[in-house]
């Protein structure tokens, strides 16, 4: 093994990334291309009747104007499209279902007479009652889709073809014991309502795709998280064999769940196919908005101990709010309300969690898929219990958290996940066990813990392919994407480990569907664990067949390799002499491949337990002290840590970074972070009006802390980090707000008006369900 | 209707026919090349589009490409490796996706003219109105501090 694992290396492209010359998608020339715009609809919910289009096509400058009839005409039930139902068309077809979604698209010479002729398209709509929130969806009588249709995608959604009369596309239940009766014998209960509100991602790249037909290919440049599923999206879409699709992609600007699965590229590669026609789609800010959300999510939840402390019973009731269209919302509410109860050892639990349409903006994958709005319940719960019973929140946390070898409520043994050592590091950086000077006057002080639980995406499916050059450096084809997380950096480091050389020697290929192999996505944290699995083993597979050459070049088999080269005895060869000598040629190179695949144990349909729900947990905990200012409301953080288990930093200083990066995006949602919608329309959908962290929202220390509890299959005993930081920071800022004044909010973000109203409310519990 | 005009991007004169409602953005990645320079917004709220305008701070997204004639126009491909801002961002590892970086390393540059040694305060005030997504900001405020310090050592 070499010395590349566990070395902060800088990014391998550092130097152009800070000088603007790393290119993007947005950055390609494109020649003719027609440019696209959308004319969105103005209705939440209505039947189309006619697209006026004639005054648009008649303006100069105007290619065609393609509305969903003509891209039904052309592929029929094929442009409706989604990872979970396939339930999205790319041009509204029928029905809209949100104000913005996308009705007819106008394809011009250049952008702004294509938005021009946007704007000059009409409809005739025929509106239907619109579902605005979880309350119409749940108690209303109008359904935003007549019949649920899943897409073939997942196999265990199949059973829900053809159901009719719901807004509720998707129900996960847990039954663990009977949580109701322990509840009902318990000494001690909390119960809550809390609301955590739709927030967008805003990776500062933003969205665009440019698709051409190329020999009767459908090719494709755009800015996706997830290649392998956009191009058997295209593929089924246009009825086409995979190998006449081609997806690639550049490096992302930033993306945080926003760029993957259905955002521009179906739509994008029916109207080329379609018209033949290079086109160019990219969003606008404001378009933006209107592509994906993180899911609203509603949470009636409680927590009881018995009189001993012990906790036996967790009850939760999750509502998530997946807009018009339910993208990847089912798995959202399945993984995440398997975890609603905590990372805690409960005696009895019980979680119902659905996944329920609305006439708003789709919500789909967002850094923590779901999870930060289930951990802002369980984390206010078991810290209120904590205070109600007298206790230590940290100590009461430790006492009941899951350990090595514990079973789960949902029925799966924890393992590798160090929940202790990360709450541990996070109350000693915090100074937890020293004493806090409260503050007499207007401002007060105080501190607050919170712990995170997420299951890594499992099944998922992994494939890297190695190509060592003559000269000993090499070329790794892997479909993972790099965003920012720095990826390409730390698969270069695992493989160079492996076979000894400089990971500055290893050049790893954008994905680019022709040539890189399947990799199921760039998300859920797994890269690391799943694509890096298969970078080990591809390595070693290279190793192997190196040291099966120098076999045969030393006539003997007890080889050895290291930096120098290979060895047999006193006997050393290089790898450029033994490559050149192998094939006689100068600028040979030798291949290897590699799988990785995880399996699971499907939930149980009966009490949604499963032995094996994911191959393996992430683990975090978040402390934080602040101070508020009681006459105004406003947070002042003053310091704020954050760990995360790793099983093994590849690269620390990119581990430190995801879990800041993290937390500073925490930092929002917890304080003033979210999207705001007024009878389904979005009212701040601009950069002006959402307002994101910038550098004025650090808190005066911010400290990412290293956990390394080895995981024994992870590369190197490694495992993802993407997620973790993320997870506790709403509640653990809560739970300190808590501390410093006495009242408990349950409505995110705690902005300074939130808190006034607290402080001057006699009942802390409050419900603002959206 | 177009307008003749002349910039100078890095150094480099261009002579451009620009409409008269082109926005410098626009024209800097499409006529002139310079793709480092961004649309996060188009609203001049984070920063992406920055330039900087005989050493000004612009954001380029709400600037009219016309009103530019005659000026020298500074964007981060301009700046080389060995730019006190530039090194001192690569060695803080002050970039994630890199994407609005090219914005805070000029925001930095025209900080450090005005003032050679800027407190942390002054610093976070001057970077305020960048966003950046991935949140590097504690590697950015370190990297500007480091700047300052190679340049006019204490």
């Amino acid at each position: 093994m070499g010395d590349q694992v566990g070395r902060s290396r800088p990014r391998f492209d550092l130097p152009g990334r800070v000088r603007g010359l790393v290119s993007h998608v947005g950055d390609q020339p494109v020649g003719t291309a027609a440019h696209v715009a959308l004319h969105r609809s103005t209705a939440p919910h209505a039947r189309i009747g006619e697209v006026h289009v004639d005054e648009a096509l008649a303006m100069p400058g105007v290619y065609a104007v393609v509305t969903g009839l003509d891209l039904y005409k052309q592929l029929g039930d094929r442009i409706l499209t989604g990872p979970a139902f396939a339930d999205q068309p790319g041009l509204a077809h029928e029905k809209v279902r949100y104000v913005g979604e996308p009705v007819a698209a106008v394809l011009a010479a250049d952008l702004k007479t294509a938005r021009a002729a946007a704007d000059a398209v009409w409809v005739d709509y025929e509106e239907l009652p619109p579902v605005y929130d979880l309350r119409d969806a749940l108690d209303g009588d109008a359904y935003v889709h007549d019949e649920l249709r899943p897409s073939s995608v997942f196999g265990d959604l199949k059973h829900l073809r053809g159901v009719r009369d719901t807004n509720v596309n998707y129900e996960y239940n847990l039954r663990h014991g009977d949580a109701a009766a322990a509840r009902d014998a318990g000494a001690a209960t909390v119960t809550g309502e809390f609301w955590a509100p739709p927030t967008h991602h805003v990776p500062i790249e933003l969205p665009c795709t440019i698709a051409w037909v190329d020999a009767g290919r459908l090719e494709m440049l755009t800015t996706t998280q997830t290649p392998s599923y956009v191009r058997q999206t295209v593929s089924d879409l246009l009825d086409l064999p995979l190998s006449r699709v081609r997806i690639t992609t550049k490096p992302l600007g930033g993306s945080f769940g926003a760029k993957m699965y259905d955002r521009l590229e179906p739509l994008a590669a029916a109207l080329a196919w379609t018209t033949g026609r290079t086109v160019r789609l990219v969003a606008s800010r404001e378009e933006s908005f209107l592509l994906t959300t993180r899911h609203g999510a509603g949470v009636t939840s409680s927590m009881t101990a018995d009189a001993d402390g012990n906790l036996v019973s967790a009850i939760a009731d999750v509502r998530y709010d997946t807009g018009a269209y339910a993208d990847v919302g089912p798995r959202i509410t399945a993984k995440s309300g398997m975890v609603a109860s905590g990372p805690y050892r409960i005696a009895n639990a019980s979680v119902r969690s659905r996944c329920v349409y609305t006439n708003k903006p789709s919500a789909g994958p967002f850094r923590g898929f779901g999870v930060p709005q289930v951990t802002w319940s369980h984390e206010s719960l078991i810290d209120e219990l904590a205070h109600r019973l007298g206790a230590d929140p940290v100590e009461f946390r430790r006492r009941h958290l899951l350990r090595e070898g514990d079973e789960a409520p949902m029925g799966t043994t924890m393992h590798s996940a160090d929940f202790v050592g990360c709450l541990d590091a996070v109350a000693n950086a915090i100074g937890w066990d020293q004493p806090i000077e409260r503050g007499d006057g207007r401002v007060k002080r105080g501190r607050g813990v919170a712990v995170g639980v997420k299951a890594v995406l499992t099944p998922t499916i992994a494939n890297a392919v190695l190509q060592m050059n003559q000269d000993a450096s090499a070329t790794l084809l892997i479909s993972t994407v790099d965003m920012g997380q720095g990826s390409d950096t730390i698969m270069a480091q695992i493989a160079a480990d492996v076979l000894c050389l400089d990971s500055a020697r290893i050049h790893v290929v954008r994905a680019d569907t022709d040539a890189t192999p399947y990799d199921t996505i760039t998300a859920g944290s797994r890269s690391t664990y799943h694509t890096g699995n298969a970078v080990r083993k591809v390595a070693e597979a290279m190793r192997t067949k190196l040291i099966g050459f120098a076999a045969q070049h030393f006539g003997a088999d007890d080889v050895t390799l290291d930096a120098d080269g290979l060895h047999h005895g006193d006997a050393h060869v290089t790898i450029p002499e033994l490559i050149h000598g192998h094939f006689g040629a100068r600028g040979a190179t030798v291949t290897a491949e590699a799988n990785y695949t995880t399996e699971w144990v499907p939930y149980d349909k009966e009490t949604g337990r499963s032995e094996k729900a994911t191959e393996h947990w992430f683990a975090g905990a978040v402390g934080v002290q602040l101070t508020v200012d009681t006459a105004t409301g406003r947070v002042h953080l003053e310091h704020l840590a954050v760990a995360g288990d790793v099983g093994k930093a590849i690269n620390p200083k990119l581990v430190e970074q995801q879990l800041s990066g993290a937390a500073i995006m925490g930092i929002g949602h917890a304080l003033f972070d979210q999207l705001v919608l007024d009878q389904g329309q979005v009212i701040n959908g601009t950069l002006l009006d959402y307002q994101l962290p910038s550098i004025k929202d650090l808190p005066d220390k911010l400290t990412p802390i290293i956990v390394e509890s080895p995981h024994a299959t992870g590369p190197f005993g490694a495992k993802g980090v993407g997620e973790t930081g993320i997870l506790g920071i709403a509640p653990a800022i809560a739970n300190a707000v808590r501390d410093a004044l006495g009242v408990r909010i349950t409505t995110l973000p705690l902005t300074p008006e939130s808190i006034v109203a607290a402080l001057e409310r006699s009942d802390p519990w409050t419900l603002e369900e959206k | 209707m177009t307008t003749q005009i002349t910039v100078k991007v890095n150094g480099v004169e261009h002579f451009l026919d620009v409409e008269d409602d082109a926005l410098l953005l626009d024209v800097l990645r499409e006529k002139v090349g310079t793709t480092s320079v961004r649309e996060g917004c188009g609203v001049g709220a984070c920063g992406a589009c920055t330039v900087l305008s005989g050493g000004m701070s612009v954001s380029s997204c709400l600037a009219l490409a016309v009103r530019y004639d005659g000026a020298e126009l500074t964007t981060a491909e301009g700046l080389d490796e060995t730019d006190d801002v530039v090194s001192s961002f690569v060695d803080c590892d002050a970039a994630q996706c890199g994407y609005c970086i090219p914005g805070f390393v000029l925001m930095s540059r025209e900080l450090l003219a005005e003032n050679a040694r800027p407190s942390e305060c002054q610093i976070t005030e001057h970077l305020e109105g960048n966003i950046c997504r991935c949140g590097t900001y504690p590697e950015i405020r370190k990297a500007v501090a480091a700047a300052a310090e190679r340049r006019s050592p204490r």
